[in-house]
């Protein structure tokens, strides 16, 4: 069994007090083109209110902060693109987050970057700042599906990058890759696996292709243009990742999320435990202090927003805040299941749930639990958790649903 | 009030040939409805009806008119539906009238429901007046409709009133006609009072309201009444009219129609048909009542959730208030547990029930596949009917199996008869006789099995005609054809709610086409699902759902929770509408799949 560092905090008694460590995430709300499947909250042509935002994110950081300096496990830039920001703005940003909170030395900060967009100088710069893991979006490594997503790099962009991000001395590098695209056969899906691990990285996400509402390629579908994907197929592109990537030496802990051990995203992490975090910048979600919370999306009306704040407000919203949601102990639990069972080694641990809601797992979820393991989705196993079986991992809305 | 001076008329028509629309306007011209309360198709008022723009349920209306000769009038109208399904609420609306507006539309002309009302309204011997509708349009041929009502009633065509409901053109003089040629009502004010319960509705405050054509005597307000063959005894908590809203009144007289609001509960103690009389000095004899309505097609209605079973209970019992023609009773499948098997006058009648029930009752109907009344002949000579296939006994002990025959009359332009006549062929039908009823239409006449008659027949006349032809029905005998049981098996177990009874020459083609089907109306299991059809022991076509590999959310972040909760929660909702038989779920359109075996999706 793989055990992931920071397993065991998941038994402290509770999750929302103030000194209960965060997770930062910083929403970059800024892409350079938007991607034909695209569904995230960010926005192309709108760079010349870059560096205005960042300044109101880090002002959005000093007024949740607050002068309480709670502590912090980790920090995260996803977007949109971070790596379209320069490096003295990301510092900039980067030092109040140090201000404000206690970052523990060490302290995983990941920057999402396109391929790209980044060179052997920013790269030295982001090391310099403080950044330590950075996501490389690879997506794939075939002309044709990069120009059907609509990115702006090529093959030999990945290549330039993860080989200067080595260089430069970064430790932890993850890629992204998408499968199980409209016409994608398993042929072409192994080559990108292949090309990848070729690159040497320390952690995978392989995301099948969703196809979200109001997108180019969504459209596309609906017109009869562009065949939806075969989710068969997609399926067996899973199985076959899963047995490529374990005979590479790495280790699955999340559906869809694999790495070398000692490389988990930390961060992530967070959020298949159920953990609190912050949520800073323009559409950012946030979740602590028993509050999911969404900033407004757009940059513009979020700089506003934060420059009509003069003082700190309830933790942990900020002015910014459009949603604000107080999650009652039911829909807690309901979280911890839905989040946790996507964890495929570590599930949920009963005695975690236990120390968490004072609830026996079983007495809560009981007939849910015992219907999934007899439909042989889930699987109790010796040291006291759930978790999705193999065939599990592939039919785990199933699973889901059974708690929401 | 005084006999002389009261009228009762219903209007009658073809669908949409305009009888809401003229009631509108002589609701309008007598001051019945304000301007402000005054919207389309008025007396429409049920949601489902609005929503539609047709009229399912008759309703009764009474207004005042001052006619030129002075005299002040009473005048009750009641709007009848045209749909051929509801022709039961035409013929008890007729009872309950002297006259009768026949409104033929003057850019159709007559239609098979024309003709079937007209020929109700003479059986009872009503007062006709025959309204040309629509002449606003540029299409209206006013003039030669007119003439094919004279051939056709032998009513001079001078006498035929050319209005337009939609622009009110014309229509006082409809008032003026009803005024001068319906006769009054001719019931003994002075003999002990009688009224006949022509329709009924259910008010929560004021139990069962009956709607009553008084035709002897009179009823007080305070009066102890009784109802004749229910036996039951009541202190009324209203007597009123219709205006068009409820409006109390202190009596109601020989001649008027009017509503008794009765405080009853359930429809076995006030039956539509049953005759009120007064509970001190009643009458010794009851009005003659109706006819139950005969039903044609049968489906089973199943609670989505089991534990719905007493709520569909109480709203079929209420909805019976509501719909005369109705019937039902309890019915349990293997498969969907506990149901009824309710009775309608045709699949439009059906579709409505389900509607209203979802609705009006705020439930989730499952409804299977509908199915005519069968005879069973068995060996040992017994006879015995049966209104779903599940209830045949085993294929041994069967000497024959009989089916439902009916007439039927298609009014079509002549250029149709082409499509028509490989339409009921294809159908199994037999022609009867072709004659034209003007110079560029025919009616034809045909003899059709029901159960071919049910399955699509209608649409597909519809669009083959574009349109243009009407259809009328009725039944006409049993005769035994060589019919087998198609039974259907879903994860190798039958299911009994999708087993269908059908001709052996096509019983090979059906279950091959409804395998498919169902392979493809039934969603992918965790397991691979075998679907099959089988007749007795002989499997006829056979189909495997592949089980489900794939159905996961690739992502799931910090940011992402609620939208994915949402998704998740929309995915759980769709799964709660599927019924569960065995460990397969199946959803309710595989029920009705049967229906549509050949459409070419
Ligand atoms: N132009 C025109 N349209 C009319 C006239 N009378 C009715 N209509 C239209 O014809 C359609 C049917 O009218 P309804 O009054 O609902 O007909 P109906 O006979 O009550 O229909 P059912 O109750 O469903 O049988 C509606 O769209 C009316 O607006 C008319 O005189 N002129
Ligand atoms: S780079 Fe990422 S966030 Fe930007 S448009 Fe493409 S997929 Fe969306
Ligand atoms: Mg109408």
């Amino acid at each position: 069994m793989l055990l992931l560092p920071g397993a065991a905090h998941t038994a402290a008694p509770s999750y929302h007090a103030p000194d209960v460590p965060l997770a930062l995430y910083l929403h970059i709300p800024f892409c350079r083109t938007r991607c034909t499947y695209c569904a995230f909250s960010t926005y192309s042509g709108l760079s010349a209110l870059i560096p205005p935002y960042m300044d109101a994110l880090a002002h959005e950081i000093q007024l949740v902060g607050g002068g309480l300096k709670r502590p912090a496990h980790t920090v995260y830039f996803g977007g949109g693109t971070p790596s379209l920001i320069p490096a003295a703005l990301l510092g900039h940003v980067l030092d109040r987050c140090r201000d404000m909170f206690v970052l523990p030395p060490g302290a995983e900060i990941t920057l999402e970057a396109n391929p790209g967009t980044v060179d052997d100088t920013y790269l030295r710069a982001l090391r310099q700042i403080g950044v330590n893991r950075l996501s490389v979006g690879m997506q794939s490594a075939n002309a044709d599906e990069l120009k059907l997503f609509g990115r702006c790099h090529r093959q030999d962009d990945v290549h330039s990058t993860v080989h200067t991000a080595r260089r430069v001395g970064f430790t932890n590098i993850n890629l992204d890759l998408i499968y199980g695209t409209p016409h994608q056969t398993l042929a072409a899906w192994q080559h990108s696996l292949d090309t990848a691990l070729g690159l040497d990285p320390d952690h995978f996400s392989l995301y099948s292709l969703g196809i979200e509402e109001n997108t180019p390629i969504q459209r596309q579908i609906a017109l009869g243009t562009l065949a939806f994907p075969d989710p068969d197929l997609a399926a067996d592109m899973y199985e076959w990742a899963a047995s490529r990537l374990a005979a590479a030496g790495f280790e699955q802990y999340e559906i869809s999320n694999w790495t070398r051990p000692g490389h988990a995203s930390q961060h992530n992490l967070y959020y298949w435990r159920n953990l609190p975090y912050l949520g800073l910048g323009a559409g950012a979600h946030g979740y602590a202090a028993r509050i999911r919370y969404a900033n407004i999306a757009h940059p513009a009306a979020y700089i506003e927003c934060i420059a009509s704040q003069p003082v700190p407000l309830e933790f942990p919203c900020s002015a910014a805040a459009d949603t604000i949601n107080s999650v009652d102990r039911r829909q807690a639990m309901a979280e911890t299941m839905l989040m946790g069972m996507r964890l495929t080694v570590e599930g949920v641990s009963l005695d975690a749930f236990r120390a968490r809601f004072g609830h026996d797992l079983w007495s809560i979820y009981g007939a849910e639990l015992d219907r999934l393991i007899a439909s042989g989705l889930v699987e109790h196993t010796a040291d006291a958790r759930v978790r999705l079986t193999p065939r599990g991992r592939l039919l785990g809305n199933r699973v889901f649903i059974e708690f929401v | 009030m005084d006999q002389s001076l009261i009228r009762n008329f219903s209007i009658i028509a073809h669908i949409d040939h305009g009888k809401s629309t003229l009631a509108d306007r002589l609701l309008q011209i007598t001051g019945t409805i304000s301007e402000r309360d005054m919207q389309e198709q008025v007396l429409d008022d049920m949601e489902l009806e609005r929503e539609r723009g047709v009229t399912i349920k008759a309703s009764a209306v009474r207004m005042t008119y001052t006619a030129s000769d002075g005299q002040t009038y009473e005048m009750n109208l009641i709007d009848t539906p045209g749909h051929v399904d509801f022709s039961y609420e035409v013929s008890r609306a007729l009872q309950a009238c002297e006259g009768a507006l026949l409104v033929v539309d003057s850019t159709q002309g007559i239609e098979a429901q024309t003709l079937a009302n007209l020929y109700m309204a003479l059986e009872q011997d009503l007062e006709l007046i025959a309204i040309v509708n629509k002449t606003d349009l540029p299409a209206a041929r006013p003039d030669d409709i007119a003439q094919d009502i004279e051939e056709l009633i032998g009513l001079d065509a001078l006498d035929v009133i050319q209005v337009s409901a939609k622009t009110g053109s014309n229509v006082e003089q409809v008032l003026e006609a009803i005024v001068r040629q319906v006769p009054p009502p001719k019931g003994d004010s002075s003999a002990p009072a009688r009224a006949l319960i022509f329709d009924s509705h259910y008010d929560s405050y004021k139990g069962v309201v009956a709607y009553v054509r008084v035709v002897d005597g009179v009823f007080h307000k305070d009066d102890m009444l009784r109802l004749m063959s229910s036996g039951a005894d009541i202190l009324p908590i209203e007597l009123g009219i219709f205006s068009p809203n409820m409006r109390p009144v202190a009596s109601l007289s020989a001649g008027e129609v009017g509503y008794i609001a009765t405080g009853l509960k359930t429809v076995r103690e006030c039956r539509v048909g049953d005759t009120v009389t007064l509970y001190h000095n009643g009458a010794a004899k009851p009005l003659p009542g109706y006819k139950q309505a005969k039903p044609m097609v049968f489906a089973g209605f199943y609670p989505s959730d089991n534990d719905d079973y007493d709520d569909l209970r109480d709203a079929l019992e209420k909805l019976q208030l509501n719909d005369a023609s109705l019937v039902y009773q309890p019915e349990t499948s293997q498969a969907l547990n506990f149901g009824f098997r309710v009775g309608f006058l045709g699949l439009f009648h059906m579709e409505i029930v389900q509607e209203r029930l979802e609705r009006e009752y705020d439930l989730d109907v499952l409804a299977t596949a509908p199915s005519v009344e069968y005879q069973v002949l068995l060996r040992s000579g017994d006879v015995f009917t049966i209104t779903s296939p599940a209830e045949l006994p085993d294929e041994s002990t069967i000497e024959e199996i009989r089916e439902p025959w009916m007439v039927i009359e298609v009014f079509t332009p002549e250029d149709f008869i082409g499509p028509i006549m490989d339409l009921v062929t294809g159908k199994r039908g037999e022609y009867i006789s072709m004659e034209y009823i003007d110079r560029t239409r025919v009616l034809l006449k045909y003899k059709i099995p029901l159960a071919e008659l049910i399955v699509d027949f209608y649409d597909r006349l519809k669009s083959g005609t574009r349109g243009y032809a009407s259809l009328d029905y009725h039944f006409d005998e049993y005769r035994a054809e060589n019919l087998v049981k198609l039974d259907v098996l879903v994860n190798k177990q039958p299911v009994d709610a999708l087993a269908m009874i059908v001709h052996e020459d096509v019983a090979y083609h059906k279950g091959q086409r409804l395998v498919s089907k169902l392979k493809r109306l039934i969603p992918r299991q965790l397991f691979e699902v075998p679907i099959q059809a089988a007749v007795g022991k002989h499997v006829i076509s056979r189909a495997n759902i592949k089980a489900l590999r794939k159905d996961v959310l690739a992502k799931c972040y910090g940011g992402d929770v609620t939208r994915k909760k949402k998704l998740l929660e929309k995915q759980k909702k769709g799964k709660k509408r599927l019924k569960m038989i065995g460990n397969v779920e199946v959803p309710q359109e595989a029920f009705m799949a049967v229906l549509r075996l050949d459409d070419d999706d």
